[in-house]
């Protein structure tokens, strides 16, 4: 069979996976509602929602764990069930489990055995990715040895052993600390700068916000949004912020105010745009200095506890069938 | 087949890591006492009472790493979820499974063949010769383990790990039983005669391969019943693994 070339990477069309539920008289939850969406090639792509929402669901029927009730699914212009494609992805899942008997160099070379890789490939490519997540001193520790972070950062060692073309992470980040962040978030540029495609899930919005070329919002496995966070956020400026000291802004009279704080010596006001001017000469006439000001726009948690907030985007965790 | 093979080899190695074969102290510890402790007694019933011990020994050891280590074979790792990774890589289904089973079946065969040699070395340690007819007692065992195996394997992935253990040991007892399940309407006349037909044709009869009283007597064992005991044990793990992998390969993890 000859590759078909596509500018998707992953391309879901009405995805729909439901499980059942219950002991005795079990029922069918849907989980996931008709997913329609695609992951560009070399994008990096967050895929985004609260807990229960059925990211991790998706991203394990990607991975062939699941198997979807409906809709089509292709990767790497490949259909779902056909295996071939798994040799150019790479997938991390949500708090990797290791075996623990294992050193992180043996793991890495047992996952380069199912890969068909040589020994000399396995060999090299450990030592490269050891040294990339930063375990190369301790690439002859059993895993049960590990901490949390060092398994998560072994589990993503593993997702890039076959050098893929697509990368699935699920929950990348979590468990680590500041610097495995760090280290992460490094991980996914450079596999972007490579040309590489990176699908993540997270519920950490800073991440999705410095990483991502787009991103899907999941809501109790219906999606919500796609596109570019730029397009999907309101980039117009929402307010202005303005930082004011030597005066007290309750003694002046203002106008388009929406809210004052306190901060001490020092107050911050979130002024209407277009009466800034305005605020600007009535503070200064009152004796008081502007310290800052600063355009204020609405950002990807705004959005993201504004739609989580709307009626009728239902519970978390789908709805019976 | 280079996939399975991969994983074949790290079960081994997870076997020996997780201290199976420390079994083989307590066979070693069985051998030595009944060598030391039977010295006394005449020279045809020292050699029959090693042999019976070192058959009985390997039989239960191996049936018992069989049971408890083949249910956790795949069970375990559906739990804990370290299959995951593996599975959406180009690892198929169905080579991850034999590859377990493989594995297993290897740490049996290397668990056997160790106990083998010290009922050997046993045996000419208290003055006898080492007896190769002994052989066609321990393969046929060998075989009941392997299909022990492929019970434990099918029910783990019916049911959870407890409950597959639970019906392993049942299988593995009912089937030393079968002619007092054959026989069960004498003392049990109100038995269903179905279910007691049933239950005799499904349940693999573990007496087919139980050679260890005629090779203890030191009557030679046919390669005719070897072959036909190879056959029954073959059949039986084929269907067994079948059905196992038609329940795992539709399962989601």
């Amino acid at each position: 069979m000859t590759e078909q070339p596509s500018a998707n990477a992953v391309t879901l069309s009405r995805l729909t996976k439901s499980y059942r539920v219950g002991h005795v008289f079990q029922k069918r939850k849907t989980v996931l509602h008709e997913l329609t969406f695609e992951v560009r090639q070399g994008e990096i792509f967050g895929y985004l929602g609260p807990n229960g929402s059925g990211k991790t669901t998706t991203l394990k029927v990607l991975s062939r764990l699941l198997f979807p009730d409906g809709g089509e699914v292709t990767i790497l212009g490949r259909p779902l069930a056909d295996p071939s494609w798994r040799a150019k992805a790479g997938y991390l899942p949500e708090h990797p489990y290791l075996y623990d008997y294992l050193t992180a160099r043996e793991y890495l070379d047992y996952v380069g055995q199912l890969f068909g890789m040589a020994r000399p490939a396995r060999t090299e490519r450990t030592r490269l990715l050891l040294r990339l997540v930063g375990l190369e001193r301790s690439a002859d520790v059993a895993l049960r040895r590990f901490s949390k972070g060092m398994v998560q950062r072994a589990g993503l060692a593993q997702a890039l052993m076959n050098d893929p073309d697509l990368v699935i992470l699920d929950e990348p980040m979590s468990g680590l600390d500041p610097l495995g962040r760090r280290l992460v978030r490094d991980v996914i540029l450079g596999l972007k700068k490579e040309g590489k495609t990176v699908l993540f899930s997270t519920h950490i919005l800073s991440d999705a916000e410095t990483l991502c070329d787009r991103i899907a919002i999941l809501r109790a496995g219906r999606l919500l949004d796609v596109g570019r966070l730029a397009d999907i956020l309101r980039l117009d400026v929402a307010h202005m912020e303005v930082l004011v000291s030597g005066v007290d802004p309750e003694r002046v009279e203002l106008e388009g105010i929406h809210g004052r704080h306190v901060l001490g010596e020092r107050h911050r006001l979130e002024v209407e745009e277009k009466a800034l001017g305005a605020v600007v000469r009535a503070v200064e006439q009152a004796g008081g200095r502007i310290l800052a000001v600063q355009p204020i726009r609405q950002s990807l948690e705004d959005f993201f506890v504004q739609e989580m907030g709307r009626p009728g985007n239902g519970a978390p965790g789908g709805e019976e069938a | 087949m280079n996939r399975l093979l991969a994983v074949a080899s790290n079960t081994f190695r997870e076997t020996v890591r997780e201290r199976v074969l420390y079994n083989l102290v307590f066979f070693a510890l069985a051998m030595t006492l009944s060598g030391l402790l039977l010295s006394e007694l005449s020279i045809r019933q020292d050699e029959k009472i090693i042999k019976d011990v070192g058959l009985a020994a390997i039989d239960f050891f191996g049936t018992l790493i069989a049971v408890f280590i083949g249910v956790g074979l795949v069970s375990k790792e559906m739990e804990r979820r370290s299959l995951h990774p593996l599975l959406a890589k180009p690892l198929r289904r169905t080579e991850f499974f034999l590859g377990k089973y493989v594995g297993l079946a290897g740490t049996l065969l290397v668990n056997t063949s160790v106990m083998t040699l010290g009922m050997l070395g046993t045996l000419k340690m208290v003055g006898h010769r080492p007896d190769l007819n002994l052989l066609s007692a321990v393969y046929p065992l060998y075989l009941g383990m392997l299909v022990v195996v492929a019970v434990a394997l099918l029910l783990s992935t019916l049911t959870s790990s407890a409950l597959a253990a639970v019906g392993t040991v049942g299988v593995a007892l009912a089937g030393r039983y079968s002619d007092v399940i054959r026989n069960m309407r004498q003392v049990a006349p109100g038995a269903p005669p179905e279910l007691v037909t049933v239950l005799y044709y499904v349940l693999p009869n573990f007496a087919n391969f139980d050679f260890k009283d005629k090779v203890a007597y030191g009557d030679p064992v046919g390669a005719a019943s070897l072959g036909l005991v190879t056959l029954y044990a073959a059949f039986y793990i084929a269907i067994l693994l079948s059905l196992g992998l038609a329940s795992f390969n539709r399962r989601d993890l």
